[in-house]
């Protein structure tokens, strides 16, 4: 479309236009700043992260939260993934009890608050379950976001054309067979990017379990905020450990897209 | 035990939401090696009466019954029907994140527990039938129409099938694809394969076809063995028919 040296000037007035904007927005926060009157003190910050003593190092609280975000993650994603699949499965299912239960599923979680799901957990369930405030954490992050990743699934399996189906079953294959060879890995495919989108949602509303005791990135934040009143520097800190996390996620699964990518995503894409 | 009368659809009938008549009250019986040309308006039925063959469209009334095997509510009488009965679509339906090769393996390997190394040989075979060996390791969109439509009638033959039904396999196609298409299936016809083709390929039904069956509204209008039916058709309804496809 354009040639070398257009497209090279074209870039140019971009990465223009993106400096002004930045700069108009610090200038902004330099002027506004000063006007708080608050005192920053960022060399205080480091020790939170870790420390070295003696030549050695040793993590400081929030990297333990971090460590105990990323635990939480991890596994809510496992079992968010694993619950969404059930889910959409059921509510494309015959059978009826199936999909009643998907739906009853669905409509609760998603019609109500993920705080009060969390509360409800650890201070109903768990009891009950006999269960700690970690698994308490993980089942409710894992109910909550496997009611939007059942309904992501769901999207992708009926995208597929009703062909791919005919020509699974005309072959002699079961239902299980028909979704595991043929169905799943397309649709899968065609969802990755708003799937990996959930997971980013996962990893932010998993500062939520700081209300129920555990010890995460964020409650890690908030201890030492009450202890220090370095509430911006902390908090700044903070945000900026849970972009890292979400932006490397973005970037493990583009590259995880462009691997397999032997068969072209737009390709399967516009064939169906 | 050999059933000569390989396919037997008694009485069927079909009704679409919405009250369109799909199949009404139609029989047809097919020997075994006969080659069996359905033509006909389109919406008259044709689609649906192939789909019926093999489970993919349920029935309202009536009775199927493929090498004596009942299609009924039995999923394992319908896994078994389906599994001797192949079925070739205008789309062609290939699977598109997996290779020719890997198409016609999975089959062979999941519905008859072959291993893979077992599937390999078959399917290099059915590759030569249909003149495409050289693709095997092409996704299904690097191909051509004809191509992809080749590979779909070796994906079908890869479970060793009773009997092949063809849904206007060659409609999708570029004109100048469809030679080779109806080449591979007239193979087909000649080997003895049972098949039942749906199609608008007079050309193919006069020269591959044993009998021809003309349909309309979900009803035979007329049918009868190839050179009588376009020969001599006896209907009003079936020289209007040929006359304007011609």
């Amino acid at each position: 479309m354009y040639g070398n040296a257009a497209a090279r000037r074209t870039a140019l007035i971009d990465a223009g236009k993106f400096l002004l904007v930045a700069g108009i927005a610090v200038w902004l926060l330099s002027v506004g700043v000063p006007g708080l009157g608050y005192h920053w003190q960022w060399y205080r910050v480091p020790r939170f992260l870790f420390s070295a003593q003696g030549g050695v190092w040793t993590a400081g609280p929030l990297l333990h939260g971090l460590l105990v975000t990323l635990e939480i993650s991890a596994l809510s994603l496992l079992c968010t993934l694993a619950l969404g699949l059930t889910t959409a499965l059921f509510r494309l299912s015959a059978s009826f009890t199936a999909r009643a239960l998907a739906r009853s599923y669905l409509e609760l979680i998603r019609n109500t608050p993920l705080l009060i799901q969390i509360f409800f957990v650890y201070f109903v369930l768990s009891p009950v379950l006999d269960i700690g405030a970690f698994a308490s954490a993980v089942l409710a992050l894992s109910l909550f976001e496997g009611a939007y990743a059942a309904e992501i699934l769901r999207a992708g399996i009926v995208s597929l054309h009703r062909g791919q189906w005919e020509a699974a079953h005309s072959l002699g294959l079961n239902v299980v067979d028909a979704y595991r060879y043929v169905i799943l890995p397309q649709a899968v495919r065609r969802v990755l990017p708003p799937l990996t989108g959930q997971a980013i949602s996962l990893v932010k509303d998993s500062a939520l379990v700081s209300t129920i005791a555990i010890y995460d990135l964020t409650m890690q934040g908030q201890a030492i905020v009450a202890e220090t009143f370095l509430a911006f520097e902390i908090w700044f800190t903070v945000a900026a450990i849970y972009l890292v996390l979400t932006l490397g996620l973005s970037l493990a699964v583009r590259a995880m897209e462009r691997k397999m990518s032997g068969t072209p995503l737009v390709r399967i894409g516009g064939l169906a | 035990m050999t059933v000569e009368r390989i396919i037997e659809a008694t009485e069927l009938t079909k009704t679409f939401p919405g009250g369109i008549i799909a199949l009404d009250r139609f029989s047809l019986t097919v020997r075994r090696g006969e080659v069996v040309v359905v033509i006909g308006p389109s919406g008259s039925g044709k689609s649906t009466f192939l789909g019926c063959l093999n489970g993919l469209e349920e029935i309202d009334s009536g009775s199927i019954v493929i090498d004596g095997i009942p299609l009924d509510h039995h999923r394992r009488n319908r896994l078994l029907i389906r599994q001797e009965v192949g079925m070739v679509f205008q789309a062609f339906n290939l699977f598109p994140h997996m290779t020719v090769r890997e198409n016609i393996d999975l089959a062979q390997v999941r519905v008859r527990k072959k291993t893979s190394a077992e599937a390999a040989g078959p399917t290099m075979e059915l590759l030569k039938k249909v003149g495409i060996t050289e693709k095997a390791d092409r996704y299904p969109n690097e191909l051509s129409g004809g191509q992809q439509q080749r590979v779909a009638i070796a994906r079908a033959l890869a479970m060793s099938p009773k009997v092949m039904l063809f849904d206007e396999a060659t409609s999708a196609l570029d004109p100048e694809m469809i030679g080779e298409v109806l080449e591979v299936m007239r193979a087909l016809a000649a080997e003895g394969m049972t098949m039942v083709v749906v199609t608008h390929e007079m050309g193919f039904a006069r020269e591959a076809g044993d009998r021809v069956v003309f349909m309309e509204a979900g009803r035979i209008v007329e049918e009868g063995d190839t050179e009588r039916f376009f020969g001599s058709p006896r209907e009003e309804r079936t020289k209007a028919f040929l006359s304007q496809i011609r």
